[in-house]
């Protein structure tokens, strides 16, 4: 039969992960649980204040093998709490992959038996949430020299969402035309979609003429 | 000569999709590369903000086109996390094969389109017969050539169709032989070997440090697989194992990229082959649309503040959706969808690894990364 | 002029010849043949004592016979340059026609609908469908039985009606082949009537001449190739050189081509173009001398004549010099830029490589000269390397008991133009088989594969060509066992290099770094 990491396993690494970052000023973890269809599976779920997330993100680098930025996804709460008008999610996995070593001049590929996987190799999921109060310049420490993963992943929340990361070099529009103008960032909640069907967007059934409203606006 | 600056793109037989590569040459080596995207952005994050969860499919086939079933199951995973639904195994297995069929798909795409970029004709031609075979194989099951929409929240919407066991079975048998005049055109000339070993390396280390997962990472020596780390379906069920290359001293290489998707294609296929003999209630029943064996009921509404995540192996690595629920229509519509691409994060790497090989092994180079535009620029 | 040995009863540079020659002494003959005398004398004056007399004695048709031979050989100049331009034309129809046929075969393989095989296998009906109920008067009812005979042999098993479902295209009647026929006119009408654009800061004079030359220069090389014993435009004694003079100017056109077009990829396919084919000619021309001194002239009809022989025991150059005639056909593949070595114009990379500015005529054009420069190539290998015009095993055949009047009758009918052709065209089939099959190299390792390999077995190949034609050969035709031994020789090295003896060792070599799966997919692997 495939064999996939057994989640006690993971359980148990996550629950010694959550407890080892909760330590660190302004974090807060533990582990929950994600189902997917069938499976459940754990995941380190954290929240993080912003001038601790450089010390939590070292840490989780350095020491407890966290090597893998998977997603950096900003949400604009103009609702939410008063401190929590800006979110930002960072997805990291711990995979546990080295470098495969050599021997006698031959690569020795590292087939890792998920079923064996103990301590530190496990592979694991962490999800990490970093909340700003109201601003009209939200910014973040970027960790774009520690994983690099998620160097294009802060470019593409600044481009769409408007949160800045601080000590980002290189910051450029990635999705969006690059004369786009500054301060325009789609995602955030004022701009509203401006149709819903296509019945909204044109004017004959075979969609050649726009809406009046349109007129001259867009092709 | 003196260096100058090349811009590949955005219209260019090469670049598979809508995009500009930036190349700095002197002479004939690359001295630096700057990847320019967003051609096709089509803000799909954002009108997702104003679809409910089933209609959100829709859109996320559409992401990459090449590979349509992986990125709609990548959706419903993740939505099926933040309406806790529980999916029944039928189900399971249902979109388990239209899943590996898919992944087939999508290399057979890479491999016709990698063929002609090492100068090849012939291998192009080939593959899309067989993709043929599979999108067959999909059509049936999906109702469209491309973009199924197969999936839905709790399961599947249609069950197997009559006789379909007994054609993707053939199909998939006879594909798995056809497999060998690939690798016969493609291994045994010298010619291909001497493009694409040595050229491209990159270590698993540095990969990983840089997003870059499945096939690409495979190709270095290590075996990580979403599939088994962080396990979703039923693939725990079946008999399966990522395959894995031996890459060279320094990284690896074009070469090993594409043999570790060859390989991936015989998985894949056996899988399909696997799920097909192991489905609970046997291949050849056919149930009706809505039937619970298939399909779980599922809430249409999202209470606020809870979110749904799920990471999935991708034909291109890992993909993943971060949902936030509780939007505007009281639940019925998500208030974030975030989207992770692979290729997103495979393209500024694979400029990386360009550096300081020549002009001719951009194409071998970028082919071998399997870039798809599509889910790049959402 | 040079001594012929061979020859066929299409002797068009004969009929040219008697032509002019004909023609002009009618005009000879119809000329006044008085002496018009139009001298003016002056009287003598004061000044001079003697009557000056200045003026000609016209006499017209002395003075058409001292201009005669020129206005014959110019005559006939131009009559073999049409005839011989018109023949290449027209039998170059064949060469995309069996391009696009082959590689449509080819890249098909499997799929029976678009194979010859699609003729007798049905698929389910939806093939060809059983056309030959098409025919009239019911000719076509043996056709069905023999169909259904190689149905029972070769026909598949219906479960397949996966395969070949799209591409299913179905040639309904007897005219299978004739559909793609009029695609070259076609195509070529529409490059001539397409708007010529100039780009803006181009450099405009060379941007114009860089065509030109490639295409005379092309067309110039069939001047002196024949097509036959007795078709060809000029014979000079030295016709080879001439010819591979020629042959080398093109890279010239295209080098201007690439640079003048304000182009950064045009500049970077002109200039991999420029090194590939000068690195290349080099071993062509020491592979082609090594011809030259097998057969001991430079001219290319004395060339064939060689092969032809005598009597019993010509033997064609290939057997005599198999090396030879690999590299030629190697190095030709790189002279006229097709894959493999079609670097400079890798639509990957480059888009059209040096010739992506020039659209209409101007391209249509050049494309036609690289099919042209690949038909010369095709037909130089057949007069060098099979025998030009002479039939296979042709005094062998014409010397057996029986048939042999008929094989002599046949040999005599038949023109040798038509060898010559139908070599050429199997050769151009070779070469778009290697089209279909080989990937691209890289220019630097083209680079290096011609200068570090070509050239010194090229210089291998002249070696051994002047040992044998010094050494072995004693004026007589050749002895069976010489060309038997060459390409035995040549066939079990051939052999030897290319079997994979040890697996495990060879998967070392070949594989720089020893690159295997390790992990094999379960349903068994393909090579173990």
């Amino acid at each position: 039969m495939g064999k996939i990491v057994p989640i006690k396993t993971q359980r148990a690494e996550a629950d010694k992960l959550a407890a080892a970052i909760s330590e660190i000023d302004g974090v807060e973890a533990e582990v929950a649980e994600r189902v997917s269809g069938t499976n459940p599976r754990p995941v380190v779920l954290g929240n993080s204040s912003p001038e601790s997330w450089r010390t939590l993100a070292e840490k989780l680098h350095s020491e407890h093998g966290v090597d893998y930025c998977s997603m950096v996804t900003g949400v604009h709460w103009p609702e939410g709490d008063e401190d929590k008008k800006w979110e930002i999610v960072y997805h990291l996995m711990r995979t546990g992959i080295r470098n495969p070593p050599i021997e006698d001049g031959l690569v020795q590929p590292v087939i890792v038996d998920p079923s064996t996987v103990r301590g530190s190799g496990t592979p694991l999921e962490l999800e990490l949430h970093v909340y700003l109060p109201e601003t009209r310049t939200p910014s973040v420490d970027s960790v774009q020299d520690i994983w690099v993963g998620a160097d294009w992943n802060e470019k593409e929340t600044w481009d769409l969402v408007g949160i800045d990361f601080d000590g980002h070099q290189g910051m450029r529009r990635v999705l969006q035309p690059h004369e786009t103008p500054k301060g325009f960032h789609p995602l955030q909640k004022q701009h509203h979609l401006r149709y819903h069907d296509f019945q909204d967007m044109y004017d004959d059934s075979q969609g050649f003429m726009r809406k009046p409203a349109d007129a001259g606006k867009i092709k | 000569m003196a260096e100058m600056w090349i811009s590949m793109g955005p219209q260019h037989p090469m670049t598979h999709g809508l995009w500009t590569l930036k190349v700095k040459v002197d002479g004939e080596t690359v001295v630096d590369t700057e990847p320019d995207l967003g051609y096709i952005h089509r803000g799909v994050e954002k009108i997702c903000e104003a679809r409910d969860f089933t209609q959100i499919t829709t859109y996320c086939d559409r992401l990459c086109y090449a590979s349509a079933n992986t990125w709609s199951h990548s959706y419903i995973y993740a939505a099926e996390d933040l309406l806790e639904v529980e999916v029944p195994e039928r189900a399971e297995y249902i979109r388990l094969m239209a899943i590996e069929i898919q992944r087939i798909a999508s290399h057979l795409m890479w491999l016709g389109a990698y063929g002609p970029d090492i100068g090849n004709l012939s291998v192009m031609v080939w593959c899309l017969r067989e993709r043929e075979m599979m999108m067959d194989l999909l059509q049936e099951l999906g109702g469209s050539r491309m973009h199924y929409n197969f999936p839905r929240v709790g399961g599947v919407k249609r069950d197997l169709p009559h006789g379909f066991a007994q054609r993707a079975r053939a199909k998939l048998k006879l594909f798995l032989n056809r497999i060998q005049e690939y690798e016969a055109l493609f291994d045994e000339s010298t010619v291909f070997l001497v493009r694409s070993q040595g050229v491209g390396y990159a270590k698993p280390e540095e990969m990983v440090n840089h997003g870059v997962t499945g096939p690409n990472l495979r190709a270095g020596g290590v075996n990580y697989d979403i599939r088994w780390a962080h396990p979703y379906s039923v693939y725990s069920e079946l008999d399966w194992e990522p395959p894995v290359e031996r890459s060279s001293i320094k990284g690896a290489d074009c070469y090993d990229r594409y043999r570790v998707r060859v390989e991936e294609m015989r998985v894949s296929a056996s899988l399909a082959l696997q799920a097909l003999d192991k489905m609970p209630g046997g291949a050849d029943t056919h149930h009706e649309p809505g039937d619970p064996m298939i399909l779980a009921k599922a809430p249409a509404r999202a209470p606020e503040g809870t979110t749904g995540a799920h990471h999935f192996e991708d034909s291109r690595g890992e993909s993943m959706f971060y949902i936030a629920g509780g939007g505007e229509s009281r639940g019925k519509q998500p208030y974030r969808v975030s989207i992770r691409s692979p290729i997103f994060i495979t393209i500024p790497f694979a400029a990386k690894c360009m550096i300081g090989y020549k002009v001719a092994d951009i194409p071998a180079i970028m082919g071998s990364f399997d870039p798809c535009i599509g889910e790049t620029d959402r | 002029m040079i001594h012929m040995a061979s020859g066929d009863w299409l002797n068009i540079v004969g009929w040219s010849e008697s032509l002019t020659s004909w023609s002009m002494d009618n005009v000879h003959d119809i000329l006044p043949s008085n002496d018009i005398d139009m001298q003016v004398t002056i009287p003598s004056t004061w000044a001079w004592p003697e009557p000056i007399t200045m003026g000609p004695i016209f006499n017209l048709q002395q003075g058409f016979a001292s201009i005669q031979p020129a206005l014959e050989s110019f005559m006939h100049a131009t009559i073999m340059c049409t005839v011989v331009f018109t023949v290449m034309m027209l039998t170059m129809l064949a060469i995309p026609y069996i391009e696009r046929k082959f590689i449509g075969r080819l890249m098909d393989r499997l799929g029976a609908t678009t194979t010859m095989r699609s003729l007798w296998v049905g698929e389910s009906g939806v093939t060809a469908g059983e056309w030959w109920k098409q025919l009239p008067f019911g000719m076509g009812i043996p056709i069905g039985w023999v169909v259904n005979l190689l149905n029972s042999y070769w026909g598949n098993s219906h479960e397949l009606e996966t395969v070949s479902r799209v591409n299913n295209r179905s040639y309904h009647g007897y005219w299978f082949l004739l559909p793609g026929f009029f695609q070259a006119f076609a195509d070529f009408m529409k490059f001539a009537t397409k708007e010529h654009i100039v780009p803006k800061n181009a450099d405009k004079v060379v941007f114009e001449t860089a065509p030109v030359i490639i295409l005379a220069t092309t067309i110039m090389v069939f001047a002196f190739v024949p097509f036959g014993p007795h078709i060809y435009a000029a014979n000079p004694e030295l016709s080879l050189l001439f010819m591979m003079a020629i042959f080398g100017v093109a890279p010239l056109g295209v080098f201007f081509a690439g640079w003048a077009s304000n182009n950064k990829y045009t500049l970077i396919g002109g200039m991999r173009s420029a090194a590939q084919l000068t690195a290349y000619e080099i071993p062509l021309l020491i592979t082609v001398l090594g011809v030259a001194v097998l057969s001991g002239s430079f001219n290319i009809i004395e060339i064939v004549d060689f092969q032809m022989g005598q009597n019993e025991g010509n033997v064609w150059n290939i057997f005599l010099l198999p090396l030879g005639a690999a590299l030629f056909l190697i190095t030709m593949i790189a002279e006229v830029e097709r894959i493999p070595f079609d670097m400079p114009e890798a639509e990957a990379e480059l888009v059209e490589g040096w010739w992506t500015e020039y659209g209409g005529i101007r391209w249509g054009l050049m494309f036609a000269a690289e099919y042209m420069r690949s038909y010369a190539a095709c037909i130089l290998f057949a007069l060098f390397f099979l025998g030009g015009w002479e039939a296979p095993f042709q005094h062998t055949l014409a010397g057996l008991p029986i048939v042999g009047g008929t094989f002599e009758t046949v040999f005599t009918v038949v023109p040798g133009l038509v060898w010559v052709l139908i070599k050429a065209w199997l050769l151009f089939a070779v070469f778009v088989w290697i089209r279909a099959s080989l990937h691209r190299v890289r220019t630097d390792q083209i680079l290096e594969f011609g200068w570090r390999y070509l050239l010194p077995l090229s210089v291998v190949n002249l070696v051994v060509a002047t040992i044998l034609r010094l050494e072995v050969w004693t004026g007589e035709p050749w002895d069976l066992w010489v060309p038997v031994a060459l390409t035995l020789a040549a066939l079990v090295l051939f052999v030897i290099l290319a079997i994979d003896e040890d697996e495990e060792a060879l998967e070392v070599q070949r594989r720089p770094y020893s690159t295997q799966a390790v992990v094999k997919a379960s349903p068994g692997s393909h090579r173990d």
